[in-house]
């Protein structure tokens, strides 16, 4: 709710506002929605000048319709298609992260969502050269594994040094820290001050359910609010920066039939445009195993249903052995 | 007339608008309607690269000058606040009078700030539902005034309640129908169709849907199945 301000627009003085407000017109709203014939009769103030007041304030408070055509010139300069780095991730992801998009990677502990982050980022910053913020919520992120994943792209030292600096990490552990964050970085790449780094091209948030998942006991409709306000601020980046968004979120059982569901609820369930649901192969259960089997649960483009098989050990490792993989981060 | 659409997440609401959206306005000489549609995304789900894959599947030549006079029919607007939407609406009207052959409205979702706005509104329900009311008041006003169907996305963010009585499900609406309405009176009693969405399969493997479609004063109930393609919904 805004309220009449004097500075609000030219032809609105403070005179004008004093009578309004005894007249119980205190906000934007209430002007716009008032019968202003009525007003002006009321507050003996000019139906006209009322009329312009009204026109600008619309104008600057709503939003402005876009025509379809122009939209989609704009989006086809805009729109960037991200590859992860792995061809099978690729195929299911449709050739990779859209930007724009909120991509949600889903899974069980131990099913490799963190592991596919760092690989993602390692191939963005190396391959790509793009520059990505990694927000770390549950302190899964550690820089070792990470440069391993980059050195297994190049052996040039100069390269890795590159690569890494494309990569900002941020450590929150609440919801309101993050927002703070997401904010920041929506006034940064507004105004462009990326300073030493230039404008972030995709966002990492590992995880998403980390953070939310406090707020849900007490009184569910502030926690519920919050979680929507995140999703929104996540949204907003991606669609108007055209930044790739991917966060990590994690599986529930579903009381009634037994599949997995992704954690968060059915409101949260809105949220990312793409799913993927990440498995260990059921045949190798058990026994500690590299293969993963990824399945998009939820796709704009794609027929839902799609399952490729991921091997997260030989990802990024040199020579290493499947044990070295780490993936029990 | 305003059509509400309701379901869970991935059940093909917003595939079915690229449906309405592309037989709209596409020309009268390759079968569609030539009419205007303005999409308000409170979401920001729509997706215009899909849309656009969608036109190429139906046009019979599908150029790129021909995409985008298509196109050109089409008008978007992003809100992020109820407040905001409210304001919009106003100032459509300037829009809806420049562009007489804007035919449909699309807003999804109207749902989208229930929770946020239930915060804002304070301890009393009528503060909670206010801007919506107002909301609905518009629509209702821009509907009448301009004679445009309205189509509205609500989401089932909310279970049944758990009293109402599950096994009845199956007389009124059958069991696919999960509905419990939580938004304000105003717009339930604008509503004069309400459509279902649900998916056939829970398991999520095949591309069938299938939508319920309701007539909120009759009770008239028709119940039609879809599949999603590349191209986009066939019946």
């Amino acid at each position: 709710m805004v309220i009449l301000r004097a500075e609000l627009c030219p032809g609105l003085t403070a005179e004008m506002i004093q009578i309004l407000k005894a007249n119980g017109i205190k906000t934007v709203v209430d002007l716009v929605s008032s019968d202003l014939e009525d007003v002006a009769r009321k507050c003996s103030l000019s139906y006209k000048a009322l009329v312009a007041v009204r026109r600008v304030l619309l104008a600057q408070f709503s939003a402005f319709p876009i025509n379809g055509a122009d939209l989609y010139e704009e989006l086809k300069s805009s729109t960037a298609i991200l590859s992860t780095g792995c061809k099978n991730l690729d195929k299911l992801l449709d050739s990779g992260l859209y930007t724009g998009e909120v991509t949600e990677l889903t899974g069980a502990p131990g099913s490799g969502k963190t592991q596919l982050c760092l690989s993602i980022a390692a191939s963005v910053s190396h391959c790509l050269k793009q520059h990505l913020l990694y927000v770390d919520t549950t302190g899964g992120l550690t820089a070792g594994r990470l440069l391993q994943l980059i050195q297994s792209k190049t052996e040039d030292e100069e390269e890795q040094a590159e690569a890494l600096q494309m990569i900002q990490v941020v450590r929150v552990f609440d919801a309101y820290k993050m927002l703070d964050v997401l904010q920041e970085l929506r006034c940064s790449i507004a105004q462009q001050v990326m300073s030493s780094s230039g404008p972030v091209k995709v966002l990492v948030v590992d995880s998403v359910s980390a953070v939310l998942y406090p707020l849900f006991g007490g009184r569910q409709p502030e926690g519920m609010a919050l979680m929507m306000q995140l999703a929104r601020e996540l949204k907003t980046l991606a669609r108007e920066l055209s930044v790739a968004v991917m966060v990590t979120n994690h599986v529930t059982r579903d009381s009634s039939s037994g599949h997995l569901k992704p954690a968060l609820g059915r409101s949260w369930s809105f949220v990312p445009s793409t799913r993927v649901l990440l498995e260990s192969s059921e045949e190798v259960q058990g026994k500690a195993s590299t293969h993963r089997v990824a399945s998009l649960t939820k796709s704009p483009r794609q027929p839902t249903g799609i399952q490729v098989e991921l091997d997260i050990g030989t990802w990024g490792l040199l020579e290493g052995s499947p044990s070295e993989s780490g993936e029990g981060l | 007339d305003v059509i509400e659409f309701h379901g869970p997440e991935g059940t093909g609401k917003t595939e079915m608008f690229y449906h309405l959206i592309a037989r709209c306005v596409i020309p009268k000489s390759e079968g569609g309607l030539e009419i205007g549609v303005l999409f308000i995304d409170t979401d920001y789900h729509f997706d215009m690269l899909r849309l656009v894959t969608i036109l190429e599947h139906r046009l019979s030549r599908s150029t790129e000058d021909v995409i985008k006079q298509c196109l050109g029919r089409l008008f978007l607007v992003n809100c992020n606040s109820s407040t905001q939407l409210l304001l919009t609406l106003y100032s459509l009207e300037n829009l809806f009078c420049s562009h007489p052959s804007l035919c449909l409205l699309i807003l999804d979702s109207i749902s989208a700030f229930y929770w946020i706005d239930r915060i804002n509104g304070g301890e009393s329900l009528s503060q909670q539902e206010e801007s919506l009311k107002r909301c609905a008041k518009v629509l209702e006003k821009l509907a009448r005034e301009h004679h445009l169907v309205v189509f509205a996305t609500t989401q089932t963010i909310m279970r049944k309640s758990a009293n109402s009585a599950e096994n009845s499900g199956k007389l009124q609406c059958g069991p696919e129908t999960d509905y419990r309405s939580y938004l304000c009176k105003s717009w339930q009693q604008l509503v004069t169709h309400r459509i279902f969405f649900s998916r056939q399969c829970p398991a999520g493997t095949t591309k069938k849907f299938s939508i319920v479609s309701c007539h909120t004063r009759s009770n008239n109930i028709t119940r039609r199945s879809f599949s999603v393609a590349e191209c986009g919904v066939q019946f």
